[in-house]
């Protein structure tokens, strides 16, 4: 594990200042839990590492008139705890809880985790249903991209090499909402996720479906929404053969890949079964919120 | 309490002599020892990408160049040594020569200043292959026309002990019959015939393998190792390869280690880290990856099984014929003929008509070698699931088919061996009980399903070669015992220091353990098979029993009794049949000082030195003129035996099996440290939950895909019972031939774990898996071909 040079910047107008003299040369340090493997297999050979742990304000969560501002570089473990993640908020701590192990926790960060661009990510589903906006910094100015958007493949997100991920914006969330998301693993958490899904209901008044989001993760080269199966509950009272219907509608609409964890017929068909439950249990935490 | 009940360590669950310093940190373990050579090389290997392919060239000329780089090693260079044995000098780690036969294999190597630099320069080296047809697949490997796993013009040798097959992959063949096989199918009432395939897997010990070569400037090779067999294994092989190596200028040293569970039977760094060490006059350490020890040493070796029995309306199994194939992966040489699975499949039941028909094939997969359980936990996996579905044919309960079949004491196998300590009966009634298999589990409506399962098991000790030990009475009157087993924390030396106090009547804390150095330890082969406490503590007992001969001689010249009035007990000589004291051991060292002349006898400072040599009767054979049956009355030395009973929950919409309530028992003979054997049971419990439910190798292009902790998922505490649910028990059948009657207990654990799932499993969901590991995939496949089965 060599590198040239390692900066560690106290601000993000200097992180951004050297990242744009580093150009594609330089990488990103934040828990470092996917980093440092890939520097130690030799698969990643920057010339320099930035980290960023010692710029305060990233880890910080804040909640706004205009929603909550989860810092990039807030700790899993500290995401996982957050008392200000209320309500149909609770999907992102269970997602940065699903992470791995604890010790993996202690390090990693929300942004590390979403920047990584696993299509597997925990995290990831949870904050694109519940509207994530990723806002980045540049040497160009700052802009904000939704998080469903942010993703351009597997490892690759729109940021630019001057650029930097800072905080995730939520959006709030009305009455009526339920979020759940369930990491499908063979060995709990410590696995990495076979497929992950993340569903947000909100009802109306008449108890029909108001809003819906579905978003399943590691069955696509990015964490994708299932629009066909959103409309198709949109407006009507949920019944179990509905959010059958619709699971069905997810595992057909996903593009899997065989590999290690799984095949791709063993993912589809994941992807119904938790599909359904996920619909199931975000419809009655919705009813209850 | 006598002086004789005080000194009777057996059976007491005395502590691990290791335990404070495991436990607190401080033992250490071959790595450790890195931090004393200042001027210490690190080696690196590339790897074949392919699983078959012909070296066209090799360019390593910018690696030489690199500033830090010590040597590169390939292996067409004249000091790499192939002598007589073709490949075999790669199998054990050293880079291949003309061809490559499996993705993994040793390359280029290098030795450098740094791990970095000997990883900058491999990836400056230029190797251009051309890719040839490879096999990996054991049923396409076994067929006349497959690819060939070795190219026929680098001359290997096909067959074991002679034999040649048809097809080119097949390594060697083993083939027996007992009775008529034909006719008692015949008359059999019930029929029961499957398909049992079993997967390849790493013994995924903690410790990778590794080692530290030293040239010192005597021309003395010193190599501290975690490999296994001091003696038998390291030095022995390692002498064979390197000519300008004596008897006398090798010495090798077993540090503490973790773990082998068969993995280092064969050398798999040494061999490299040696010759680096020879040409660079510099220590070298060579320790393999997490990947390496996946792709690079060797796995289990897979077992393909199709078993039919039969039997009478009353449940008596008459009839047994197998096919079995074992698939020896890359193997260049070595003993795979179908005959160690296969004896999985003749030890447990006594069954008058066998017909076994078994094979050795070669594929182009890592190398295989001898996992906890030596190939019969995966064949046994037919015959108890086949059991199993017996059972269910015969509208029998399945704990009773088994005890109407299972080998009585006294009673012979189908080899025709006499079977002397089998308690597999208590065994099996045990875990049944346990599990109250008769109690049906309470179902709801969710998605789990619940079930249970026994299962039985039973493993063969090989008798392999000899054990030697040292008994030094000091002056003091303390003891040392000397030995060269491996200890990979089983607790070998802890049994053996108990045989040792209570064969010598001597409290414990007097008797200290010496091991595995061969400048120091005399000989022994290795530890595999079970065959620790059995062989090397044996040869305890009879290093003790030589030491009180010499003992007893000396005390009866000082007092003028002849040698066999004088009994030795206590670290003092008495009367026989007297409590009247002679004298104090440490009376019989004369003391000395330094114009002392005349001085024989036992002087202070010079120990007595007990010698003992045991070796297990060898097999009778098998092969050749008046053996065409294949049978033999001694084919194996004892067997072990255990029974598992599961109780079960399976997931209909993934698949997963849930461990809830697990009760193993063993039969290990009498047990030296019951506390030891407890930790063998669950251990070997747990970790053959693992290969039965979830890891294996998984193959994609000839290359394995899954050579990481991350997605070759070992259990872990989540998959495992809570502690209270995991019961376990030794049940004894104590060993005539044994030290203090105890066998050895390290692996039939292993065996029964798969099928009393799987038993568990059909008895939940109504699915009969054939395939091992019992994966979450496999079983949901499974359910859901039943469910359109049904729907026809």
């Amino acid at each position: 594990m060599k590198f040239n040079a390692y900066y560690e910047p106290n601000t993000v107008e200097e992180c951004v200042q050297i990242l744009s003299e580093q150009g594609s040369d330089a990488k990103m340090l934040a828990g470092g839990t996917d980093l440092v493997i890939r520097l130690r297999s030799r698969v990643l050979k920057p010339k320099t590492v930035v980290s960023l742990n010692a710029i305060p304000e990233l880890s910080e969560v804040t909640l706004k008139e205009d929603g909550l501002y989860i810092g990039a570089m807030a700790r899993l473990m500290d995401v996982s705890k957050s008392k200000l993640l209320t309500g149909a908020w609770k999907i992102v701590k269970t997602g940065a809880g699903n992470v791995s192990s604890m010790q993996v926790r202690n390090n990693a960060t929300l942004g590390g985790n979403t920047c990584n661009a696993s299509p597997s990510a925990d995290t990831v589903p949870g904050l694109v249903v519940s509207g994530a906006v990723a806002n980045i910094v540049g040497k160009n100015g700052d802009r904000s991209v939704l998080l469903e958007d942010f993703f351009t493949g597997p490892g690759k997100t729109v940021l630019a090499d001057d650029e930097m991920l800072v905080s995730f914006k939520l959006p709030k969330y009305a009455d009526k909402t339920g979020a759940v998301y369930k990491k499908y693993s063979i060995r709990g958490d410590t696995d990495i996720a076979i497929i992950g899904v993340a569903g947000k209901i909100t009802l109306n008044d008449q108890g029909e479906v108001a809003d819906v989001k579905i978003a399943l993760g590691g069955v696509a080269p990015t964490v994708m929404r299932v629009p066909k199966a959103e409309d198709l509950l949109t407006g009507k009272k949920l019944t179990f053969q509905l959010i059958e219907e619709a699971a069905v509608i997810a595992s057909e609409s996903c593009t899997p890949i065989t590999d290690a964890r799984a095949t791709k017929e063993y993912r589809t068909e994941m992807v119904k079964v938790w599909v359904r439950h996920v619909l199931t249990d975000a419809a009655q935490e919705a009813q209850n919120n | 309490m006598s002086d004789c009940e005080k000194t009777n360590y057996i059976g007491k669950s005395v502590p691990r002599i290791d335990a404070l310093e495991k436990a607190t940190g401080k033992v250490k373990y071959f790595e450790d020892y890195q931090i004393q050579y200042r001027d210490l090389l690190h080696v690196k290997v590339l790897r074949s990408p392919h699983a078959h392919a012909k070296i066209v060239s090799i360019d390593v000329s910018a690696a030489e160049a690199l500033p830090g780089v010590a040597t590169v090693v390939k292996g067409s260079d004249p000091d790499i040594p192939w002598s007589d044995i073709p490949y075999g000098s790669s199998y054990y780690g050293n880079p291949a020569k003309d061809e490559v036969i499996w993705a993994g294999q040793a390359v280029v190597a290098v030795a450098a200043e740094t791990i970095e630099i000997a990883e900058q320069a491999l990836e400056l080296v230029k190797v251009v292959y051309e890719e040839l047809p490879y096999v990996t697949d054991q049923h396409i490997a076994m067929g006349p026309d497959a690819p060939e796993v070795v190219s026929p013009e680098l001359g290997l040798a096909c067959g074991y002990m002679g034999f040649c097959a048809d097809g080119p992959n097949v390594a060697g063949s083993y083939k027996m019959t007992l009775g008529d096989v034909d006719k008692a199918f015949a008359e059999a009432d019930v029929i029961v015939e499957g398909e049992f395939q079993a997967n390849k897997k790493s013994t995924s010990q903690i410790e990778c393998n590794g080692c530290i070569a030293e040239y010192q400037s005597d021309g003395v090779v010193k190599l501290i190792s975690n490999g296994m067999g001091v003696h038998g294994v390291l030095k022995k092989h390692l002498l064979t390869m390197y000519p300008q190596l004596t008897a006398s200028t090798l010495r090798v040293i077993q540090p503490v280690t973790g773990g082998s569970f068969g993995n280092r039977l064969f050398p798999t760094v040494e061999p490299l880290a040696v010759l680096m060490t020879l040409r660079t006059k510099r220590p070298c350490s060579y320790v393999l990856s997490r990947k390496e020890m996946f792709t690079s040493s060797p796995s289990n070796w897979p077992v393909f099984t199709k078993l039919k029995l039969g039997a009478k309306k009353d449940g008596t199994i008459i009839a047994e014929d197998f096919y079995l194939v074992e698939d020896a992966g890359a193997q260049i040489r070595g003993y795979f003929d179908g005959r160690l699975s296969a004896s999985g499949l003749m030890c447990v039941y006594n069954i008058p008509n066998v017909r076994c028909d078994s094979y050795g094939v070669r594929t182009n997969t890592m190398p295989c070698a001898p996992y906890r359980g030596l190939g019969v936990p995966e064949s046994e996996w037919a015959m108890e699931n086949l059991m199993d579905e017996l059972a269910e044919k015969l509208n029998m309960d399945p704990l009773e088919l088994r005890l109407k079949n299972i080998i009585k004491k006294g009673e012979c196998n189908p080899y025709g061996e006499k079977v002397t300590s089998i308690a597999i009966g208590k065994c099996l009634e045990a875990v049944a009980e346990g599990i109250k298999i008769n109690e049906p589990c309470q179902q709801d409506d969710g998605p789990w399903k619940y079930g249970k399962g026994i299962a039985a098991g039973g493993k063969q000790n090989t008798p392999l070669g000899r054990a030697e030990a040292d008994c030094l009475i000091h002056s003091d009157g303390s003891v040392e015992i000397l030995v060269s087993c491996d200890e990979q924390g089983m607790g070998a030396q802890s049994a053996l220091r108990q045989i040792a106090a209570t064969e010598l009547q001597i409290d414990i804390d007097r008797v200290k353990m010496t091991r595995s150095d061969t400048a120091v330890t005399p000989y022994d082969n290795f530890g595999a098979s079970s065959r620790t406490t059995y062989t090397t503590g044996n040869a305890v007992i009879i290093a003790c029993q030589d030491a009180i001969d010499q003992l007893k001689e000396a005390a009866g010249r000082e007092v003028g009794l002849a040698k066999k009035q004088i009994t030795i007990k206590n670290g003092k000589a008495y009367v026989v049949g007297s409590d009247v004291e002679v004298i104090d051991i440490k009376d019989l060292f004369k003391p000395f000082d330094f114009f002392t002349q005349q001085t024989w006898g036992l002087l202070q400072g010079t120990p007595v030195r007990g010698r003992g040599v045991f070796c297990p009767a060898p097999a009778v054979p098998w092969f050749g003129p008046g053996h065409e049956d294949g049978r033999t009355p001694r084919m194996w030395n004892w067997y072990q035996y255990s029974a598992f009973g599961a109780e079960v929950a399976v997931n209909v919409e993934t698949g997963q099996i849930k461990l809830l309530k697990l009760f193993s028992t063993a039969d290990t003979g009498n047990p030296i440290n019951p506390k030891l054997v407890e930790g063998q049971i669950d251990g070997g419990v747990i970790m053959a939950l693992g290969f039965s439910t979830l890891d294996y190798h998984m193959f994609e292009d000839g290359k394995m895909i899954n050579p990481n902790m991350s997605d070759y998922r070992l259990p872990t505490v989540l998959e495992t019972p809570l502690q209270k649910n995991i019961m376990r028990a030794i049940l004894p059948d104590p060993l005539p031939d044994g030290p203090f009657n105890a066998k050895g207990c390290a692996e039939s654990m292993m065996i029964p774990i798969g099928p009393a799932i799987a038993a568990a499993v059909y008895q939940a969901v109504g699915v009969r898996p054939k395939e091992m590991p019992m994966t979450a995939e496999r079983i949901l496949k499974l359910i859901k071909d039943k469910e359109a089965n049904d729907a026809k």
